[in-house]
């Protein structure tokens, strides 16, 4: 049942050529991948089954792994979170899908006081590898609670790995970590980057690491560190900048949780300046967690006061007025200049 | 007569980049009502019908059966009519995503009833690839891909690039893995095009335990700004283009340049230097040869293995192993003399066996025949070591005295600097005599210093003879 | 064997889909003048739905979950409530609704992506919970109405829906079992449309009925056919009667067909037989009645189509007031988020109204 070091053979499809696929098709890929060369890792949600799931995630993977593999759940998200804790705490490795990260809320019961404390109060003896995916974030224009970000409450919970790419390549690299990793991973897929463009992803089962970030764009003036689909307006912010002769650095955190400080804190020693982005609000975003950590051991790099260019501290409106609350490329580059105005 | 209209072809299921026309409700003259069936439009999702949003006129169709309309093109043109109720202008909810706008792209500035988003306003022809392209996507790519909402879809291929961070090229995923692995990225040897440092090169370095990021010190040791990741590498300068200072590595980071991983011959040396450093009690005596009566016709090297055969006898305690766990030491009957060979790749030491047995031409022939051996790298491994005592002829280049390393379990090194002219006082005067600096190293766990300085009077007093 | 309990539920149905009675209308059924004037509001929802579909196609709606197939259902729900009742529906009933007072323009607001479609202005639908998304949670809160109302002695029912996917739904279970445990004036419709997204209702649950699930609360459990109005009204019914004589809470499911897709971005041809479908509008519950009414004399094709151009004017009149609605200015992100708004609320307002000012 346990995948083995050195993974069976590939199935037909794993030498295929790559071809370019959007984020959304990549954690098809990996969830394929993995399925073909680990018979316990099984998907479960709503609508994943014979529809694909929403939005296609799990498209084809019933038609190639059956009902007992893919499973299409009642209406309810509190049954979904239950019944992955107690397979994934037998023997199984379930990837459960939340449709919408703002339906997440009744699995956190499940999540926060199970899932995240099995292997801490039962010493080792009971452990619960689980990959929860949730669509995250706003952008689509979709009506109310579709667009929540949510990653503070997790990232909080003692016990728990929050994970979130930013590319098709990454997504596909960091699902197979988190199906791998044998504690409970909370992955969650910025919907509004789903479809944004397509990436060359072979197709070859190499898991890309967790708990570390990545640095995209090198840069000697500012750092940008910021995560998911706000990755997107953090680069079109390093190329304004350029444009002005400011150099930024893009980090992209991934994994939010275990933080890789260090590669933050060594951008900083070099650029002296940091801007932090999430579409999350504000107050008690993870932002704050990296602002604090960069006050306790990257006081004397700092040049500038850290900034923070993040969600109001209002709800995500109705989509009227959604791209008015969600960080806009403009704001990033306005904070950016902001650090460079102190030296 | 009315005012004209044009439609556009309005994103039939969130993302759908365009259409096909299945069947036409009206054709060119007819009158149509508010929201009687214009069109059926297929995508790859569903067949659509697609309501008029006028009373009027039927001007202008786009097309017929079977041609494909990009969504945001126009559709069809009427004239409306105006004895007939309209629907209001309205604000296009934006849901569909046509090609990216811009930023600053709004819409109808000064129009307040316009949608207050970026992503909102008028449809647009999008400026995506022809359909054509996308069938490679497979059934999947029509469909809305989503149950609410719209969502921005776009075929265009993105390939991220190596960043280059401290000098060192690498793709971001190459780089985390690195960290992640505790590699030294810059002490990697990149096996990519360019120098670019791949994801193999990274898991090997991990597997072989070369290039170990030192715990504490950042991964990166340049000290200058590296490279703009894409396009022409960037000179470095001393001010960034906003005109503030570029910051270097902080202290603690050292060098510049590409540091390699040390490897083969080097890396040895490296070890075996560190831990003689740290075995061997080196004491150096120097002195002066004086050849100003060399004939013509000696050969330096020869020379001085002969001299140092000839101390060997006088003093054999310098040709000798010493065992400094055990506090044993060897004296060796026969002297086998280390020769220093510098090559580019690094420092040799073959081997000289039983140069006391040797004469002059044997002497010439076997160094000539090691020094191909190493050049050539056919010199077994076996002739790298195990020699009694060792000589490093460094003068070849420069230098005079110097303090050579005794390497255990040796216990002495001689050296030879770069022979001169000098002005030596002699009765009646001064005159010029060839010298040759000669350096002594011992290990004076080992040997005493009269030892040492007897078999130094031996060296040189052989070393003053003709021949 | 001792029984401890025995259970039956019971099935109501009177106007099967040809429109014959196949069984005696009940003792209160209503009159033939009530029957059209109910006709009237199913076609004039049917009317409004469609343009809602065709808004959505033509760029000028958001995502749009229609009612199809569901009028007798949710008619038979609004004619059977008082206004002092409260109604929690879940995103799909506006025939309800619309008898309580909500407005199409309201409706199209909602889905039209700005919060001032929940600010419903009429009575008594201005009581009312606004539309809920995270499924099934309006069950609960419509079980803590009816425990207001209990509380305080008043003769109000909370009335709330979910759908078949729903009855899955943790919320639903808790809503049942506290109507129960508090004997509360209490009615859940489930309106069995079939279908949850792609899940087909034989996958949600192992029990035979959904009314069922009423029974472990204690509940009183009916089944309807949903697509006959004569058999919703009689389950609403008895249903309101039980609560407002403070006799407990019901369970009733309506079974009905969703017609349309989902939603709007939805495309049921994925995952369900065009044929079903088809066989489904067989059992349409507009062709039935207007069977009933027209054989009855009161209802003919002229005065249909006279109805529809009024309905269609009406709509029309609602769709150009919505699209006419401005957008909120964009600083009203932060209104209504405390009733005094603290200081950091405000900083952001007017920081957002800066860079406005700026823009």
């Amino acid at each position: 049942m346990k995948t083995t070091a050195n993974p069976a053979p590939a199935a037909a499809g794993d030498a295929a050529t790559a071809r370019p696929i959007t984020l959304i098709e990549a954690v098809t890929q990996a969830l394929a991948w993995e399925m073909r060369h680990d018979e316990s890792v099984v998907v479960l949600g709503e609508d994943v089954g014979v529809n694909g799931g929403v939005f296609r995630a799990t498209a084809g993977l019933q038609q190639e792994f059956g009902p007992m593999r893919v499973l299409d759940t009642p209406l309810d998200e509190t049954t979904i979170a239950g019944l992955t804790v107690g397979m994934a705490a037998t023997g199984m490795k379930p990837v459960a899908e939340a449709q919408f990260d703002g339906f997440v809320y009744p699995m956190l019961d499940h999540v926060i006081c199970h899932a995240a404390r099995f292997r801490y109060r039962t010493r080792g003896r009971l452990t619960c590898p689980m990959v929860l995916r949730v669509p995250w974030g706003g952008g689509i224009r979709a009506p109310e609670h579709h667009s929540e970000a949510n990653e503070a409450l997790f990232t909080n919970v003692p016990g728990l790995r929050v994970v979130m790419p930013s590319s098709p390549a990454r997504a596909y690299g960091l699902l197979l970590a988190a199906i791998r990793e044998p504690d409970p991973v909370i992955y969650f897929e910025p919907k509004r980057i789903y479809r944004q463009y397509k990436e060359v992803v072979p197709d070859d089962g190499e898991a890309l690491p967790l708990d570390v970030c990545y640095v995209l764009r090198d840069g000697s003036d500012v750092t940008i560190v910021t995560w998911g689909a706000q990755v997107k307006e953090a680069l079109e912010a390093a190329d304004q900048l350029a444009a002005e002769g400011i150099s930024a650095e893009v980090i992209d955190v991934a994994t939010l949780k275990p933080l890789d400080f260090a590669t933050i804190a060594e951008s900083v020693a070099k650029t002296g300046r940091c801007v932090i982005v999430h579409e999350a609000p504000r107050t008690a975003g993870f932002g704050a967690e990296i602002a604090a950590r960069l006050a306790e051991q990257s006081m004397f790099d700092l040049v500038a006061p850290v900034e923070r260019v993040a969600g109001y501290d209002t709800h995500m409106p109705l989509f009227r007025l959604e791209m008015k609350y969600m960080p806009a490329t403009a704001r990033v580059v306005e904070a950016a200049r902001r650090t460079l105005a102190q030296s | 007569m009315g005012d004209k209209k044009t439609f556009h072809l309005p994103d039939l299921g969130e993302g759908l980049p365009d259409a096909t026309i299945v069947e036409w409700y009206v054709k060119e003259g007819d009158t149509v009502r508010l929201d009687d069936n214009l069109v059926s439009m297929e995508t790859a999702k569903a067949v659509v019908e697609v309501p008029s949003p006028v009373s009027g006129k039927v001007l202008r169709l786009a097309g017929g059966a079977g041609d494909v309309i990009v969504t945001g093109a126009m559709l069809a043109e009427f004239e409306i009519d105006p004895s007939q109720p309209q629907r209001a202008e309205g604000q296009d909810t934006g849901h569909h995503h046509g090609a990216p706008k811009g930023p600053g792209s709004a819409d109808a500035g000064g129009d307040d009833r316009v949608v207050a988003s970026s992503d909102g306003g008028a449809i647009e022809a999008t400026a995506e690839a022809p359909p054509e392209d996308k069938s490679e996507a497979g059934g999947e790519r029509a469909d809305s891909g989503t149950v609410v909402g719209a969502m921005q879809a776009s075929d265009t291929v993105h390939r991220e690039a190596a960043v280059a961070v401290g000098g060192v090229k690498a793709m971001p995923a190459v780089r985390a893995m690195a960290r992640k692995l505790g590699v030294d990225l810059a002490r990697v040897r990149g096996s990519g095009a360019d120098g670019v440092v791949t994801m193999a090169d990274v898991k090997r370095a991990a597997t072989e335990g070369t290039a170990t990021a030192q715990p504490g010190a950042p991964a990166r040791t340049a000290s200058s700004p590296a490279p703009a990741p894409a396009g022409a590498p960037r000179e470095r300068t001393a001010v960034s283009a906003s005109g503030k200072p570029m910051r270097t590595s902080p202290p603690s980071v050292s060098a510049s340049g590409q540091p390699e991983q040390l490897k083969g011959v080097r890396r040895n040396m490296a070890r075996v230097m560190a831990d003689a450093h740290a075995k061997v009690v080196p004491t150096t005596l120097v002195d002066d040869a004086d050849i100003h009566a060399w004939q013509p016709g000696n050969d330096l090297t020869v020379r001085l293995v002969r001299a140092i055969c000839a101390a060997a006898r006088a003093v054999p305690a310098l040709n000798a192993w010493f065992d400094g766990d055990n506090l044993s030491r060897t004296l060796h009957p026969h002297v086998d003399i280390g020769i220093a060979v510098d090559t580019p790749e690094g420092l040799f030491v073959p081997a000289l066996r039983n140069a006391d047995l040797l004469d002059a031409g044997a002497i010439r022939e076997s160094i000539n025949r090691l020094r191909e051996q190493v050049q050539d790298r056919s010199i077994p491994a076996s002739e790298l070591g195990g020699y009694t005592i060792s000589l490093s002829n460094f003068g070849m280049f420069a230098g005079r005295y110097a303090t050579p390393v005794v390497v255990p379990p040796c216990v002495a090194i001689v050296g030879a600097g770069r022979g001169r002219h000098e002005m030596v006082p002699v009765v009646g005067g001064f005159e010029p005599r060839r010298i040759l600096p000669i350096s002594l190293t011992f290990d004076h766990r080992a040997c005493t210093g009269g030892e040492a300085a007897r078999f130094l009077k031996a060296l040189l007093d052989d070393l003053a003879l003709p021949s | 064997m001792t029984v401890a309990a025995r259970f039956e539920i019971e099935y109501l149905q009177y106007l099967d889909p040809n429109g014959q009675l196949v069984a005696d209308l009940p003792p209160h059924a209503p009159s033939g003048e009530e029957v059209l004037a109910l006709f009237r509001q199913m076609l004039f929802l049917r009317t409004f739905d469609g343009k809602a579909v065709a808004l959505q196609r033509t760029g000028k709606l958001g995502t749009y979950a229609p009612c199809l197939g569901h009028e007798a259902t949710q008619v038979a729900i609004g004619a059977a409530m008082r206004p002092e009742d409260v109604f929690a529906p879940s995103y799909r009933e506006y025939g309800a609704q619309i008898m309580r007072g909500v407005q199409l323009r309201e409706i199209l607001m909602y889905w039209g992506g700005d919060e001032r479609g929940n600010d419903y202005a009429n009575e008594p639908a201005r009581h009312d919970f606004p539309w809920c998304v995270p499924i099934a949670t309006q069950c609960l809160h419509a079980a803590g109405a009816a425990l207001a109302f209990k509380l305080r002695g008043e003769k109000r029912v909370a009335v709330t829906c979910c759908g078949d996917g729903g009855s899955s739904k943790t919320d639903t279970y808790a809503a049942i079992n506290s109507a129960g445990a508090y004997a509360l004036p209490f009615v859940q419709c489930i309106i069995n449309n079939g279908w949850a997204i792609s899940v087909p209702r034989s996958a949600q649950t192992g029990a035979q009925t959904l009314a069922q699930k009423g029974l472990a609360g204690g509940l009183y459990c009916l089944q309807v056919d949903g697509n006959d109005l004569f058999a919703s009204l009689e389950g609403m019914r008895r249903a309101m009667e039980r609560a407002r004589n403070g006799e407990g809470g019901t369970v009733i499911e309506f079974l009905t067909y969703r017609l349309h897709d989902h939603t709007t971005a939805d495309d049921a041809r994925r995952y369900r037989d065009e044929a079903e479908v088809k066989d489904a509008w067989t059992r349409d519950p507009m062709t039935r009645l207007r069977s009933w009414l027209v054989a009855k004399g009161l209802w003919d094709e002229a005065r249909e189509r006279e109805w529809v151009a009024e309905c269609t004017r009406r709509v029309d009149e609602e769709i150009n007031a919505y699209l006419e609605t401005r957008t909120q200015p964009p600083e009203t992100m932060f209104d209504y988020l405390y009733a005094d708004p603290p200081p950091d609320i405000l900083e952001q307002r007017a920081q957002l109204l800066a860079l406005e000012g700026r823009a």
